[in-house]
């Protein structure tokens, strides 16, 4: 017998060391008045390669409405992709608004252009990983699979 | 609720059976009203679920909605668009969108969208409306499970409707040519017009309104939501309860049976797949039978 298109697929993912986002839900949002949305979608489909079941908002939702909306839909995470600067006010809002739904437990990953000294106050706000443009997609899905698998 | 809803999502067969016969005394007698929307990829169901649900809402319901979307066949992962069509209700705390993909189904729903139904009876809803994968022709399980079937058109799908005319065409309880605003929407309203009067034949029998819609006005929805409202009305006084809710259990039992077989199959070993296919059917009724597969464990 040969090859089959499942044998391949395995290969490929075990390859690519990713095999936990299968089945895991994410919500990819844009907050605030940030207008960009080349990497969110990027990262959205790069996602949803890997196997993961992926909503995005749209663009300007305030971190109010991301909250609920990661708790109607019960997602693991929310990636919040932030190119305008405002990621610390962002940031602690949004973890307000998940604790005020008793939704803390869904983790919060950012993504965009975040300056190199600002990573440690948004890891202490709560935020589990920080991936900009200087990595590559793969290796942004590898530590987004490691943190959700742990 | 909502986390409620993602232990059926994720579940096992056999975790399925378990959440069920725990919540089995507790179903309400009352189910919710359910409202399918179907029709061709893009066709605008998403964006005229939105427009549906706001009717609904001012009528005094509360709104659940199931938007399923594909799951690629290739990676299993999944983008969920339908909610983002639907961003002028999502901020209403009398509508609840749940969007979920398709998974292992091919007939429009998802695998497990007759158990997710299941587990919103008892919460605080009047109705859901589910909307469908894209489809062609052929998929119309959307039937099976709910009680008015709106099939959206487009007015330039012709000889996409002259291919539905043996399939979903026959199964909608109401059709409606979407975006009016593009030309040639009269025409096709014409011709499925043409289509419904002939399901007229049987005395009292339900006669499919044909209407128009258009996201850029928005008192075209209005005629819709009035229909919905009609069929409801006429299955009440027509079709008989039991007879519904014996198709919609067979329906789900078929799924979680096929899901089983799945799992199973998956779980095969390659060299287990050599043998003849009847030695495999056997195999698998055999573990089908055993424990804990009844979901007793
Ligand atoms: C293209 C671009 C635009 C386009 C955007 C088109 C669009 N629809 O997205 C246009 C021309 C419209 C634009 C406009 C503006 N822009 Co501009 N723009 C850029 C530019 C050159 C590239 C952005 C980009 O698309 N990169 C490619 C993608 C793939 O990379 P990425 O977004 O960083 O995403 C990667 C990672 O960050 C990460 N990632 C991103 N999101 C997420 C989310 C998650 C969950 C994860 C895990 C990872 C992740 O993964 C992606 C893939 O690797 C950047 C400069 C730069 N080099 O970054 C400036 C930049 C972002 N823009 C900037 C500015 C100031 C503006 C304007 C305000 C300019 C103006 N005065 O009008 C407007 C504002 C528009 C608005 N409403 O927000 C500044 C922001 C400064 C700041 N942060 O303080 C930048 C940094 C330029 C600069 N150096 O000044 N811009
Ligand atoms: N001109 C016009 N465009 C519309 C109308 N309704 C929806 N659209 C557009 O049609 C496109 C598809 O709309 P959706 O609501 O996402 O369609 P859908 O049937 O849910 O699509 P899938 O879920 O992907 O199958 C979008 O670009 C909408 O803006 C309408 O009444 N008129
Ligand atoms: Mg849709």
């Amino acid at each position: 017998m040969g090859v089959t298109l499942k044998d391949e697929i395995v290969a490929w993912k075990t390859d690519n060391g990713i095999m936990s986002l299968k089945g895991k839900r994410i919500l990819i949002a844009k907050p605030g008045l940030d207008g960009h949305d080349v990497g969110a979608k990027i990262i959205a489909l790069a996602l949803r390669d890997a196997g993961a079941d992926v909503i995005y908002t749209g663009l300007r939702k305030s971190p109010d409405y991301i909250a609920r909306v990661a708790v109607d839909e019960d997602v693991d995470a929310v990636g919040l992709s932030m190119l305008s600067g405002s990621h610390k006010e962002i940031v602690a809002e949004t973890v307000d608004c998940l604790a005020a739904l008793d939704a803390g437990d869904i983790k919060i990953f950012v993504g965009g252009t975040i300056p190199a000294d600002d990573h440690a106050g948004l890891i202490a706000a709560g935020v589990c990983g920080i991936y900009t443009a200087e990595m590559t997609v793969d290796d942004v899905l590898s530590a987004i699979d490691k943190e959700l698998a742990a | 609720m909502s986390r409620a809803l993602s232990r059926v999502a994720n579940a096992t067969v056999a975790e399925t059976l378990k959440h069920q016969a725990e919540h089995q005394a507790k179903r309400p007698d009352q189910e919710l009203y359910r409202i399918g929307v179907t029709g061709a990829p893009g066709a605008g169901k998403s964006t005229l679920i939105s427009r549906l649900a706001s009717r609904r809402v001012e009528r005094g319901a509360k709104v659940a909605v199931v938007a399923i979307d594909p799951t690629s066949p290739v990676s299993q992962g999944s983008i969920l668009g339908d909610r983002i069509r639907m961003d002028a209700v999502s901020d209403d705390p009398n509508i609840f969108i749940r969007s979920i993909p398709s998974r292992r189904a091919h007939d429009g729903l998802a695998d497990n969208t007759a158990d997710l139904l299941w587990a919103m009876e008892g919460h605080d809803f009047d109705e859901v409306i589910v909307e469908t994968v894209g489809v062609g022709q052929a998929e119309y399980s959307i039937r099976a499970i709910v009680d008015t079937v709106v099939l959206v058109l487009l007015p330039e799908s012709g000889d996409a409707v002259q291919a539905m005319k043996a399939g979903l065409l026959e199964m909608a309880d109401i059709y409606v040519v979407n975006k009016a605003d593009l030309p040639g929407a009269e025409l096709m309203a014409g011709d499925i017009a043409a289509t419904a009067d002939r399901r007229a034949d049987v005395e009292g029998g339900w006669v499919p309104p044909v209407l128009q819609t258009s996201s850029r006005d928005a008192d075209s929805f209005a005629a819709l939501d009035e229909a919905i409202e009609a069929h409801r009305a006429w299955r009440q006084a027509r079709v008989d309860a039991d007879q519904v809710r014996r198709a919609r259990t067979r329906y789900q039992v078929q799924g979680l049976i096929s899901r089983r077989a799945e799992e199973l199959l998956e779980a095969m070993a390659e060299d287990e797949l050599d043998r003849s296919p009847k030695e495999i059917y056997q195999a698998l009724l055999r573990q089908l039978a055993s424990a804990p597969e009844d979901g007793d464990e």
